[in-house]
């Protein structure tokens, strides 16, 4: 009596399956929603903003009508920082170390976002071997953000071993990233220009064994969950968000790749050395939290396989363009040569030659498409910078999504979204 | 001497002894709870206090102790304090109607008969399964009491959750109960003389199985832990009660554990009795304590392994599953046993 | 610095994709003088439109099956206290997905002017208004929930202006007032 493999049958009649179409799935979301009378008695439970599994200060009022979710009103805002107001004041090399905050999780992605902005702005090119890089380092943001994701999604379903099972994992990722940067968590390594160090000796070895090492736990993982009885029952049909309503309410990332969009902005709007590695995107066709799992677990493997081929075509040179007015100066010059030295001060406090005008870049974090809008007044400070993180909408699309589901859905629900309110808040 | 008086006293020292031991039992079994936790997940759990941090537990204890006892302002005051004991103290009064050793005749202390049972009772089955619905009464009434909404979804919830298994709890052992000709533990226990193949959890197979799927949800476990959900409702029903009084809920949880795997153990594997005749020189109670760890490993392991189901998927579980597997199986056993004699 | 001719020489190499250029040709077409000005810089194009206009161009935008501009990627608020007649700016990012575009429309807005709110559109457009209107004061007409979104309820001031200090104008005080209210 099979109770854990295959609850819905092999992988292969998954992929056979006839891809649902618009229609389908909206029948199937009004399907799962649990009938229920306005009328009757609601209870108003807020869940926040102290709580184990809101993924930070995220508050949500709930009207509930026994189990079921009449109402979500949600509250943001907990943990504004004023991250545009403080950028303002700040020179372009500056906010780098802001950016960080943003998204603490995947602290590098926002840093190459940004910079990839800038960059945008000042027309620099950045060397191929920084481009490499940083793809190398992005790539490992995404691993720790999934993984993490996993061990949080699993946690609210219920169990805290996965959770710690990924944590371990992660480790692995943490330390590639500490011997890279020099930091776990908000790693500030881009620079205008490129990145701040280059590899150091022993990562491409210590890399390619963290990378040939986590394709097989993330097999397992999936063994494990995709086919357990009761993570089907609990994700499978729930928490069903369309294309239309992704477009809508503007949720990006793995839940659009889940409900059949195929856009990946390393694809389709390339940047660093992504369009110079061979990857696949990852999409799903049925929308719900089951399938944005797959999705993740998918493109934790093809970040394997980016990370691979950069390491495998690295090319030899600079790590950082070199330009007078608009980059900062190696360290290592800065205190040896007093030119290098003015360069620095200069770059720093005056900031360095930006045209007049504005840009909008977005790039693809892990969490979905973050964008960056800098208006430029021709200083070395930006007169507007706007940070269009993911997680902002996706705290916002939780009333369509949760409405007339129970609370336990929801949770799961919340979790495959993936808000961090860093990135909410700002 | 006379008999009655060395009764007494035995009685006096058994009711006494009992309470004692399962509460030693209870703290260690709060820190092994840790620690299989801290190995399943691939990390070591306490260690800094006492050997292998086994007096964990203690240092607890003492913190609890030390911490301001909070109830809200609003809360029903005198239900508030009271809800934890209406858990516990009926696990206490089944420990009392269930046998631990040999009864009658057999064992003798200083020449007096010593019976291995507080009260040998006629009814003790019924007993067993009227008790444990007076702990459902605690879960509601704290989540109730404290005024507050999460607590009030989470105790309800566990309220309907606890009654619906009860009932598949009660049909399964109404099997074994067939099968000894008796209500009474001692009578269960003595049903099942000889090796292990006499035991009952071989003809009950299915009977044991949903027994033990039903205390789970009894015992507010994962995956029926729908009740304590940490991460759906802070607490569910204890998320007003801090300090010695949450202590006193996780007491009760695992009191009612103890309390639970020592009936399971009573009613499909023998109770006291060793698995080999040959093995009896061991006393009836180390090989009870043996099998009462050994299930409380097992509702450990299944606590850190398995997540939990959603509330409607769980009382479809307990209602359309388990309760007519669970009434098949009575009538099954019925038959079997009108034919065979 | 490079030179002004160097900047140029920068700016030009940046090419519109000439099928934006196309779609935006049809847009051009139905507003024609409507939208003020237009501009093109590292390959983005943005139009300049008059308030009135700003939520039928952004319909048009998004209906017209040419252009399909299906998401708004965000809508943000700005403040320009040199520019004394027009000192506010809103500024939406529109993508297509269908073509896989962007398309950046701007508009002026003069102190305690109005806009139209888009939620009707673009549901997402929900929370960047209120932010909007929360770190600007620029209030948006029809939105259903004009609140504050990312500070305190009864903050007093938009954060984002020009005039309004880092440091606050409040500074850091201990809130005893909600004492026994939270």
């Amino acid at each position: 009596m099979p109770l854990l493999a295959d609850a819905h049958g092999p992988d292969e009649a998954r992929e056979e399956a006839p891809r649902p179409t618009l229609e389908e799935l909206k029948a199937r979301k009004a399907r799962s929603r649990q009938p229920f009378e306005v009328g009757s008695e609601v209870i108003t439970v807020s869940m926040g903003p102290q709580h184990p599994s809101m993924h930070g200060v995220y508050r949500a009022e709930l009207d509930l009508d026994g189990e079921i979710i009449v109402d979500v009103r949600p509250e943001v805002g907990n943990l504004h920082r004023g991250v545009e107001k403080l950028c303002e004041e700040r020179t372009y090399h500056q906010i780098i170390p802001i950016t960080d905050r943003l998204d603490y999780i995947a602290g590098f992605a926002m840093n190459h976002g940004y910079c990839e902005a800038v960059e945008k702005l000042m027309d620099l090119e950045v060397p191929a071997r920084g481009r490499y890089i940083r793809t190398i380092a992005s790539e490992l943001c995404r691993l720790s953000n999934h993984i993490l994701w996993l061990g949080v999604h699993i946690m609210d379903l219920g169990t805290r071993t996965f959770f710690c099972i990924c944590f371990r994992d992660r480790e692995y990722v943490l330390d590639l990233l500490e011997m890279l940067t020099g930091a776990r968590l908000t790693h500030s390594f881009a620079r205008l220009g490129g990145v701040a160090k280059d590899l150091p000796d022993g990562f491409e070895h210590r890399c390619r064994k963290a990378i040939e090492f986590l394709p097989k736990r993330v097999a397992e993982y999936e063994r494990i969950i995709k086919h357990n009885r009761i993570y089907y029952k609990r994700a499978k049909n729930v928490g069903i968000f369309t294309s239309e309503d992704c477009f809508a309410w503007r949720v990006t990332g793995p839940a659009l790749r889940a409900a059949g969009v195929p856009r990946d902005l390393r694809k389709d709007d390339p940047y660093a050395a992504y369009d110079e590695v061979d990857f696949e995107v990852a999409v799903e066709y049925n929308a719900d939290v089951y399938d944005r799992f797959l999705v993740r677990m998918k493109e934790i493997r093809e970040s394997c396989k980016i990370i691979e081929q950069c390491l495998d075509n690295m090319p030899a040179g600079p790590f950082v363009a070199r330009d007078i007015t608009r980059t900062l100066p190696l360290k290592s010059d800065v205190m040896r040569d007093s030119a290098s030295m003015i360069q620095d001060f200069y770059q720093v406090f005056k900031g360095p030659a930006v045209p007049k005008g504005e840009v909008y870049r977005a790039t693809e974090a892990p969490k979905g498409e973050m964008g960056v809008y800098i208006r430029s007044e021709g200083a070395g400070r930006p007169a507007r910078i706007r940070f269009t993180t993911p997680s902002f909408y996706h705290g916002q699309a939780l009333p369509p999504l949760v409405r007339g589901e129970m609370v336990s859905d929801m949770v799961a629900i919340f979790a495959s979204i993936d808000v961090v309110l860093g990135d909410c808040d700002r | 001497m006379s008999d009655p008086i060395a009764q007494l006293i035995f009685l006096i020292i058994k009711a006494i002894l009992l309470p004692v031991i399962i509460v030693m039992m209870v703290a260690f079994i709060i820190f092994f709870e840790r620690k299989f936790a801290g190995f399943f997940q691939g990390r070591v759990g306490p260690t800094y206090l006492g050997p292998w941090g086994s007096f964990q537990s203690f240092g607890d204890i003492f913190k609890l102790l030390s911490k301001e006892d909070l109830i809200p302002d609003k809360a029903d005051k005198p239900v508030f304090r009271m809800a934890p004991y209406l858990i516990f103290i009926p696990a206490f009064l089944v420990m009392a109607v269930l046998p631990f050793g040999p009864v009658g005749g057999e064992a003798n202390l200083f020449g007096y008969r010593f019976d291995y049972v507080i009260a040998n009772f006629d009814a003790a089955l019924v007993l067993f399964l009227a008790v444990g619905a007076i702990s459902v009464y605690g879960v509601v009434l704290a989540g109730w009491s404290s005024n507050s909404n999460f607590s009030l979804i989470g105790g309800l919830r566990a309220g309907a959750q606890m009654v619906s298994y009860e009932l598949a709890m009660g049909f399964s052992v109404v099997g074994v109960m067939l099968m000894a000709n008796s209500m009474s533990f001692v009578d269960i226990v003595n049903g099942q003389a000889g090796n292990f193949w006499n035991w009952y959890f071989i003809p009950q197979v299915v009977g044991g199985v949903i027994f033990f799927i039903a205390t789970l949800a009894e015992l507010n476990r994962t995956p029926f832990d729908l009740a304590e959900a940490e991460q759906e409702l802070v607490a569910g029903y204890l998320t007003e009660y801090s300090g010695m009084r949450w202590g006193l809920f996780l007491f009760a949880e695992y009191v009612n554990m103890v309390v639970i795997s020592a009936i399971m153990s009573t009613l499909y594997f023998g109770g006291w009795r060793a698995p080999l005749e040959v093995l009896d020189f061991i006393p009836g109670p180390i090989w009870l304590f043996i099998k009462i760890a050994a299930f409380i490993f097992l509702y450990m392991w299944i606590r850190w392994t398995i997540f939990r189901y959603r509330y409607n998927q769980l009382m479809s579980i307990g209602w359309k599953v388990l309760l007519p597997l669970s009434i098949l199986n009575l009538a099954v056993t019925a038959v079997v046993i009108a034919i065979v004699g | 610095m490079p030179s002004r001719g160097e900047w140029e020489a920068i700016v030009t190499s940046w090419i519109v994709d000439p099928a934006l250029v196309k779609q935006c040709g049809e847009l051009e077409e139905h507003f024609g003088e409507r939208l003020n000005e237009r501009t093109e810089f590292r390959g983005e194009i943005t139009y300049l439109v008059r308030p009135i206009d700003w939520y039928e161009v952004l319909r048009f935008c998004k209906e017209t099956a040419g252009l399909a501009f299906d998401q708004l990627d965000c809508l943000l608020g700005d403040h320009l206290p040199e520019r004394s007649s027009a000192p506010f700016e809103v500024v939406a990012h529109l993508v297509s997905h269908t073509y896989g575009r962007r398309l950046r429309v701007k508009t002026s807005l003069a102190e305690g002017e109005e806009l139209a709110s888009v939620t009707g559109l673009w549901p997402s457009a929900g929370f960047d208004e209120r932010e909007t209107w929360e770190m600007f004061g620029i209030v948006f007409a029809g939105h259903p929930n004009l609140r504050r979104l990312l500070t305190v309820e009864d903050f007093e001031g938009h954060p984002l202006r020009k005039d309004f200090p880092l440091a606050g104008i409040v500074g850091g005080r201990v809130r005893t007032d909600l004492r026994g209210k939270i």
